[in-house]
């Protein structure tokens, strides 16, 4: 089977989207100044909810694990901890 | 000069470690699915390389698998990673970039690498590509220890290391959650890719949760005073 060519394909539709948010530094008006302001906020909440419960049974506790671990974010402000927290707690109580 | 770029290239670099813990068991079962569907090892890599974004090389090598056409597994690599268009605006308006510096950046931008320098409030490129070949180099190594391995490795799923991922964008998360607005986005973000992730596959609805909260975001903040500077951001 030669899949040289769809690993081509796909990597310049991949390319193509990662390098024309780079490539358009143009003057932004304010309404997309904004826009852009809750991309992170809109993404990062998207990453996080639908990938929060886990496909085994276990939501419970990865949400009790999360909760925990938004807790220490939110007080010490480090990426290292919430996940170290969140991690130990999922393991400890699964 | 030449110890200021080394320095924030290494801080970069570090930023992403603890992400490590999820990043290397999906690169093995990448590997492992790559080799299961057919691919060559030297296939599986070259995807990992010159695709270089996880979700789309598992949907990938899950069409591969089921006998899919070349033109549906592009289409379906496109329309999930469609969503970095959003990431390099957003990246592009923060961090100063020369023309060959964004072609560079451009190819190693993922989920994580976004979400991680957009914590530093004062990313400069070196900063950026220390990210960017945080995730890129362990994602690659790990395919070829994968598809070298083969099967008998462990299921990500089972050993948990997928709850990672969602835990380091909520630590991303909670630091931009500053005002009424900023929550509501948030919960109308979430709620929507949740929903809309039961009839789109995870990159589109991830799109369309993006593209509907930002849209939100901007119009409820109209008339308010310009963004505040990014200085108040403070690393997670």
């Amino acid at each position: 089977m030669n899949v040289l060519p769809i690993i081509l394909g796909m990597a310049a539709v991949t390319y193509a989207p990662r390098l024309a948010g780079l490539w358009l530094r143009v003057e932004v008006p304010p309404f997309w100044q904004r826009f852009l302001r809750f991309v992170p906020i809109a993404a990062f909440s998207a990453l996080v909810v639908p990938a929060l419960p886990g496909e085994r049974g276990e939501a419970g506790v990865r949400l009790f694990a999360a909760l925990l671990a938004a807790v220490a974010t939110w007080r010490f402000r480090k990426l290292w901890l919430g996940i170290l927290v969140g991690m130990a707690a999922y393991w400890l109580l699964r | 000069m030449t110890s200021v770029v080394a320095r924030d290239f290494f801080r970069g670099f570090r930023a992403v470690v603890p992400l490590w813990l999820g990043l290397i068991p999906f690169s093995l079962a990448y590997a492992v699915s790559a080799r299961g569907a057919g691919l060559s090892v030297l296939d599986t890599l070259l995807m990992s390389a010159l695709v270089f974004a996880g979700g789309s090389q598992f949907s990938a090598v899950g069409l591969l698998a089921a006998g899919a056409s070349g033109v549906e597994i592009i289409l379906t690599t496109l329309l999930l990673n469609t969503r970095h268009l959003l990431y390099g605006l957003s990246l592009s308006q923060r961090v100063p970039l020369r023309p060959a510096q964004r072609l560079l950046a451009a190819h190693f931008l993922t989920d994580e690498a976004y979400g991680v320098v957009l914590a530093e409030p004062r990313a400069s490129f070196a900063y950026v590509l220390g990210v960017e070949l945080s995730v890129f180099i362990p994602w690659n190594l790990f395919t070829l220890a994968g598809s070298l391995l083969g099967q008998g490795l462990p299921d990500p799923t089972r050993l948990g290391v997928d709850f990672v991922f969602p835990l380091a964008f909520l630590a991303l998360l909670i630091p931009l959650l500053r005002g009424s607005v900023e929550v509501g986005v948030a919960v109308l973000s979430g709620v929507l890719a949740l929903v809309a992730s039961r009839f789109l596959t995870g990159g589109a609805a991830l799109l369309l949760a993006g593209v509907v909260g930002s849209l939100t975001g901007a119009w409820c903040t109209a008339g308010a005073p310009a963004a505040r500077p990014t200085e108040e951001l403070e690393a997670p």
